[in-house]
């Protein structure tokens, strides 16, 4: 583990190599390979659910039974693969998880946030993602069935997906504690806030158990668009910040150190997509 | 009795787990000839409705239901070892941490599905069809959580560089595999018919098989770890 100075040859330029030469010789292998897991599928998700499944941005949930069969109908093939492919990868999610846990235990705080984020988080993947791909399949797979159940399955899918709260918004606030009092300086005090906005989408979205149309809706201004804007901030926010907190990171338990300028501009050596 | 001990207990856990699994796997109508996805509504209703199978169904779910949350001290138990590999940060063992939790959940949806198919026989066979169908979408194409597990577990034991490394380099490759055999399962919805319907070949028989072999693998060279650790504890402690 323990790559001594005199043994380590120079990082070479071809990016096959690279990857190899991160494997072998780089001691933040296994931040990177969380980093990059994060990156990856990230966007893999964002392909799957908007362009292959077709469920987001969602439909509207006034649509009539007859509609929703239709609906279930005109994407079949999509719901089905796209999904199947959910849940090949849906267990990186893991890794994910583990990964930003481990920024909580980074901090100088108690190890009991990253054992709630990871807890809370790994609890997230179920509703907020395996039972929708579970439900559309089984919509998906006979389009002979009743339209009152399709209808069902239809509103259990978007409802299980875009109502389950508790868990981001608690994990988010986990998240924002531990960066309030961390003295480590992992992450900049504005993160904190962030995770703020993104536990506040999590109150706003409630309504979309009550109103079936209007901006409170589960398809509405307010419970999709504004709460997708706000994510994807979030998530690239973090992103940006879990690199340079693998960039900074010295194994130690003190304050991590600041990046000198020219490591912050250069945006390789970061090259671990190995899986 | 050293902390070894306690862990010896949970592993030989195993073994009585394993055989109420298999006593419930036998025992459920529906899985030594698995039920086909082709059946009708009605078709489907008669098997809930069938006097032989009630009882059958009901009392393996209800097996399951017990002991499905039976691997969980297994798998913590090789969140241990992986703590003892040469890494720099838990990343590897928190992610099977947050793993663990996540098959056995899934399996539990599914066992809820047929218990509750099961609970009213009588019901419209079209509300029977649907439960029966979540139920086996449920339990053919969550192979999410095992997969990453397989390969979080293959990337630990790769990047465990140290003299004697925990487990041996087969023990990742081995795992790999099982990842493979695991993949097709997740397209069970593509088919009614054939090896990746939920009662084919590969979505049934092969990844049921690949997950059974795994567990009696990791068992096997968990114990030789275990056995180790306590060797070196008591050559330390002397």
């Amino acid at each position: 583990m323990t790559s001594t100075a005199g043994g380590v040859p120079d990082e070479p330029s071809s990016p096959l190599r690279k990857i190899a030469w991160h494997w072998r010789h780089d001691e933040k292998r296994e931040l990177w390979i969380g980093w990059w897991t994060l990156v990856v599928f990230y966007n893999l998700y964002g392909l799957l659910f908007f362009v292959i499944a077709r469920t987001q941005p969602p439909p509207q949930p006034t649509l009539a039974p007859s509609e929703i069969a239709q609906w279930f109908d005109d994407r079949r093939h999509g719901l089905i693969y796209g999904y199947a492919i959910v849940f090949i990868v849906g267990g990186a999610t893991a890794i994910m998880n583990a990964t930003l846990a481990y920024t909580m235990r980074r901090m100088s705080v108690s190890r009991a946030f990253a054992y709630s984020y990871l807890v809370i988080y790994a609890l997230a993947t179920l509703p907020g993602m395996l039972i929708m791909g579970v439900v559309c399949t089984v919509g998906a797979m006979r389009p002979d069935r009743d339209p009152e159940l399709m209808s069902w399955l239809y509103d259990f899918a978007f409802l299980s997906f875009e109502g389950t709260m508790g868990v981001f918004l608690i994990g988010s606030l986990v998240w924002m504690v531990a960066v309030l009092l961390d003295r480590n300086r992992v992450f900049p005090r504005w993160f904190a806030y962030l995770n703020l906005c993104n536990a506040l989408t999590e109150v706003v979205v409630a309504p979309a158990w009550i109103f079936k149309d209007g901006a409170f809706a589960w398809d509405g201004t307010i419970a999709w668009w504004i709460n997708m804007g706000v994510f994807v901030t979030y998530t690239t926010a973090f992103l940006t910040l879990l690199r340079r907190m693998i960039l900074r990171e010295d194994f130690g338990t003190g304050p991590l150190p600041e990046l000198a300028r020219d490591e912050a501009q250069e945006p390789s050596g970061s090259l671990e997509a190995a899986r | 009795m050293g902390r070894s001990d306690g862990e010896m207990i949970l592993l030989w856990t195993l073994p009585v787990v394993g055989v109420v699994w298999l006593s419930a796997f036998l025992l459920f109508p529906g899985f030594v000839q698995p039920m086909s996805p082709t059946l009708s509504a009605e078709e489907v209703a008669a098997f809930y409705r069938d006097p032989e199978n009630l009882p059958r169904i009901r009392y393996s779910m209800i097996l399951f239901n017990w002991f499905a949350v039976g691997l969980i001290p297994i798998l913590a138990l090789i969140v241990l070892q992986i703590r003892r590999m040469a890494h720099r940060t838990p990343i590897f063992s928190y992610a099977i941490i947050a793993c663990a939790a996540g098959g056995p959940t899934i399996f539990l949806m599914a066992n809820l599905f047929w218990l509750t198919a099961a609970f009213r026989p009588m019901r419209d066979p079209q509300l029977t069809l649907m439960f029966n169908d979540l139920a086996w979408v449920t339990f053919s194409s969550q192979v999410g959580f095992l997969i990453a597990q397989n390969v979080i577990l293959a990337l630990a034991i790769h990047l465990d560089r140290q003299a004697r490394p925990v487990f041996q380099r087969w023990v990742a490759h081995f795992n790999l595999v099982v990842a493979v055999l695991l993949v097709p399962a997740a397209f069970t919805g593509a088919a009614m018919t054939g090896p990746i319907a939920w009662d084919g070949l590969l979505t049934f028989w092969v990844r049921n098989l690949a997950i059974g072999l795994w567990i009696v693998v990791m068992a096997v060279v968990l114990r030789q770890a275990i056995e180790r650790q306590r060797v070196e504890g008591e050559t330390v402690a002397a």
